[in-house]
């Protein structure tokens, strides 16, 4: 009993870094245009696919095809905002808030439709990046899981040394706090709108191609970790990365024990995405800026 | 006296906002209320009103206790506000943006909250763009629509904040004078500025903010020798 | 004068239509657009909770199945009628959505839409788990409203129903709580500094639209017979919100137009199988971008200016 609690455990730690990645690309998108995409689920969902058609169709080796995943959902991501969020950046949309559910939300059904209409509803599973699994007492953690965790904590390292210390980074921090003081020291916000989104955008996408081996992909593959990114950004403070990342392994191990924990297996297997959920809908009532989050200032 | 507010804090984080301010204003009076940008003239303002709810202290009107009171029931007792950026309802009609607070009143009809809604426009001169949406409006005609629908509800209290910034010279004068001609009227008002010679022409009495608390309090010229005053403004 | 005139008569036709347009449907059409009242329901209702009110809820479907459930629930297992059992889902489903609009009330813009997409999901899991009382995926078989195999008499009811709703709902906002709604929606710190409760309003409009919803999952469960967590789904709201925004969110006659214009249009292009949803996302998308107070204003106006060209602009008229 034990194991499998400690296996739980250490899976949601895998997945939870992997969602983390996924939740800082949305962290990103949420601080710099002030908008939640509610898209995001599809992006890590086009990114699973692009990795997979990369290694079957290019050939490309399945670590190097997470980076062209992340590469095709940039692009993606950049594509959308100049079409369709431009319209926020002017005084022609009164409700800002509202016109970004919307069209998000729009993207989210067009292309998780899309994916069943392209790719077939049937799962696909990428090769392995590596084959086997360390061996635990009885139970097993496969490599897979271990690498994508390793590459995913890459990543986030990455993103945490490119936020700090590019000028691009820097740059992306500046409009984040205020669009006009950017403006003002030479920053052009429109393109780091595009580049947030398409940044963003792309860390879904590395997101979706580390888990693609795990879980195998499916176009509906994107429905939960969209929830699952939500609670993790909740969680660690709109707009803050390292929130986003502790948000995340946080996330992670409660499903984890949550699943090992509950009495009865059938339902706890059934319930295991309901604990995100949960989390989520606990955090807005409690800490609703998230456990890292400042505190709100309602009105200044 | 109209309100008392007494020993009144808000922290956000580690930041007090405002801390540890008391404050009478008798019926009737023009107070100013100035202090450099972050004095916690703004929270004040914001706990006058009921839309931020105090850490400490205690605010009462008439002898209620309102501290813990929603906005809307301050409304009610009688304190009207404006924002420091107006916050009009945009997509509303001039008139319906008057019409909302009349509306409020338990026996009021619509014929009724029109017609007050009309005079108050007429009184602001903005009758001619009632039909329009209030999103439509200039800027300084944002301000003036503003402080007419915190006049609907016919408060005993008028909170201004920075009722003058932004504002169009020609039209600064204009709003001047309804400032100065509310307060003939009887109206007890309180403008928030931290210009200081905006404020200070009209005013019978300032009250001085830095670092969320009050450092000074009496006529204008009196309080603006005060030490702690001069040493605010000038950063020492 | 005129253009008051036209928009009756417009009205007077539409109707007209929609009690004759059972002599020209056959038998799967007639079905079809039984359900698109439902749909019309979900939409206009939704239109109001988001888009008069400002609550951009994800929630609306799971109340459509509260309603839904409990009504079949109870007349599963307690064999209640099917009407009680609609009322009480009606009851359940407004209790319920007054507690989500209470526990909602600090949430703002976004954040209440991810309270609502994580409530529906929660919704749906239980749905799918508990499945000794609700049948789980295989779905809860439901008794008919009404016994014999035409659909006729669910046209009408559903018709009905959604006139009756409709009327409701267009009362509130005509009453003075349409303009609270409005204000609230616009700021809610000035709507609070205007005297207005805004937290009374917006637990009430949360009350009311969800009881609706819960009235449209009643009559759908007891029409289509089979209750499964589907109804709960992501595309599913999905549709009622491509329906709402394609008709205009802030249209309750609208929002029925573009949900029966869209659930008709899927039925037509059912062969196309998941297609039809990817022109939806689209549709959403591209109305939202273009076109944000729908297309059926859009094509009203078009209409309208075809029918007189020569009508000289009324002077100070607002332009949106």
């Amino acid at each position: 009993m034990a194991e499998y609690v400690f296996l739980q455990a250490a899976n949601g730690l895998v997945t939870g870094l992997i969602f983390a990645l996924a939740a800082a690309g949305l962290t990103i998108i949420f601080s710099v245009l002030k908008i939640v995409n509610f898209g995001h689920g599809v992006l890590y969902m086009m990114g699973g696919y692009a990795g997979y058609y990369a290694i079957h169709l290019l050939g490309v080796p399945p670590m190097a095809a997470v980076l062209a995943a992340m590469a095709a959902t940039f692009l993606l991501g950049v594509l959308f905002e100049r079409l369709m969020l431009t319209p926020l950046y002017t005084n022609k949309v009164d409700r800002k808030d509202e016109y970004a559910i919307i069209v998000t939300f729009g993207l989210f059904m067009l292309l998780e439709n899309l994916g069943i209409v392209v790719f077939g509803p049937f799962n696909k599973r990428p090769p392995s990046f590596v084959e086997g699994g360390l061996h635990v007492g009885l139970l097993t953690i496969t490599y897979d899981r271990l690498v994508a965790a390793a590459f995913a904590a890459l990543l986030l390292a990455a993103l945490a040394l490119f936020m700090q210390r590019s000028s691009l980074g820097q740059a992306l921090d500046a409009v984040s706090q205020s669009r006009d003081a950017a403006a003002i020291i030479g920053i052009n916000p429109h393109r780091m709108y595009a580049i947030a989104f398409g940044l963003g955008s792309a860390l879904a996408g590395g997101a979706g191609a580390l888990i693609a081996p795990i879980f195998s992909l499916s176009p509906t593959m994107g429905d939960l970790p969209s929830v699952q990114a939500f609670v993790i950004v909740v969680l660690g403070g709109m707009g803050s990365v390292p929130g986003s990342i502790v948000g995340g392994i946080l996330l992670g191990v409660v499903e984890g024990l949550g699943v090992g924990l509950y009495p009865d297996p059938n339902r706890a297997l059934a319930y295991s995405n309901a604990f995100g959920a949960l989390l989520l809908i606990l955090t807005l009532l409690i800490r609703p800026t998230g456990l890292f989050g400042r505190p709100h200032l309602r009105m200044e | 006296m109209l309100i008392e507010v007494e020993r009144l804090s808000k922290h956000f984080g580690g930041i007090r906002a405002v801390d540890d301010v008391s404050l009478a204003i008798s019926p009737g009076e023009l107070v100013g209320l100035i202090g450099p940008n972050g004095s916690g003239k703004t929270t004040l303002i914001n706990l006058m009103s009921g839309a931020l709810q105090p850490d400490e202290g205690e605010i009462r009107m008439g002898g209620t206790s309102m501290a813990k009171k929603a906005a809307h029931t301050f409304a009610h007792h009688g304190v009207g506000r404006t924002f420091q950026v107006p916050r009009l309802f945009r997509r509303m009609t001039v008139l319906e943006n008057l019409m909302a607070p009349a509306l409020t009143l338990k026996h009021s009809t619509s014929h009724a909250a029109q017609k007050r809604a009309l005079d108050v426009l007429a009184f602001l001169r903005l009758r001619h763009l009632a039909r329009g949406e209030a999103r439509a409006l200039s800027g300084g005609q944002q301000k003036l629509l503003e402080l007419g629908r915190a006049l609907m509800l016919e408060p005993r209290l008028l909170l201004l904040d920075e009722p003058f910034a932004g504002v169009h010279p020609r039209l600064l004068d204009e709003l001047c004078e309804h400032v100065v001609a509310l307060n003939r009227e009887g109206y007890t008002i309180v403008v928030v500025d931290h210009n200081l010679d905006a404020v200070k022409g009209i005013v019978r009495r300032l009250v001085v903010m830095a670092r969320g608390r009050g450092i000074a309090d009496g006529p204008p010229d009196e309080v603006l020798r005060h030490a702690e005053v001069i040493s605010a403004y000038t950063g020492a | 004068m005129v253009r008051g005139t036209l928009r009756a008569a417009g009205w007077a036709v539409v109707f007209l239509a929609a009690l004759l347009a059972p002599k020209a449907l056959n038998t799967y059409w007639l079905h079809v657009t039984a359900i698109a009242w439902y749909y019309a329901l979900m939409a206009a209702s939704w239109a109001l909770l988001a888009g008069y009110a400002g609550q951009f809820s994800f929630a609306h479907m799971a109340f459509a199945a509260i309603g839904g459930y409990t009504s079949g629930l109870l007349a599963v297992d307690l064999h209640l009628p099917p009407v009680l059992g609609m009322l009480c889902g009606v009851l359940a489903a407004a209790i319920v959505g007054g507690v989500i609009g209470w526990l909602c009330l600090r949430l703002r813009g976004p954040y209440l839409s991810l309270f609502t997409l994580a409530f529906a999901q929660i919704l749906q899991l239980i749905l799918i788990a508990e499945y000794q009382f609700t049948r789980g995926s295989l779905g809860l078989s439901v008794p008919p409203l009404f016994h014999g195999d035409s659909d006729l008499p669910y046209y009408y009811a559903g018709f009905a129903l959604l006139l009756f709703s409709l009327g409701i709902m267009q009362l509130v906002l005509r009453s003075r709580v349409g303009i609270f709604l409005r204000a609230t929606r616009e700021d809610e710190d000035a709507a609070e500094a205007s005297g207005i409760d805004t937290s009374l309003y917006k637990i009430a409009v949360f009350t009311l639209t969800s009881a609706m919803a819960g009235l449209a999952g009643g009559f759908y469960g007891h029409f289509v017979g089979i209750l499964t967590p589907n109804i709960v789904t992501i595309p599913e709201m999905g549709l009622v919100v491509a329906m709402a925004v394609v008709g205009g969110v802030e249209s309750l006659p609208g929002a029925v137009v573009g949900a029966v214009f869209i659930w008709v249009l899927s039925e037509v292009l059912r062969d196309y199988g998941q297609m039809r949803f990817v022109i939806l996302g689209l549709v959403i998308m591209l109305t939202q971008r273009f076109a944000q107070n729908g297309l059926v204003l859009l094509a009203t106006r078009l209409i309208a200016k075809r029918l007189q060209p020569q009508r000289v602009e009324e002077s100070g008229a607002p332009a949106a």
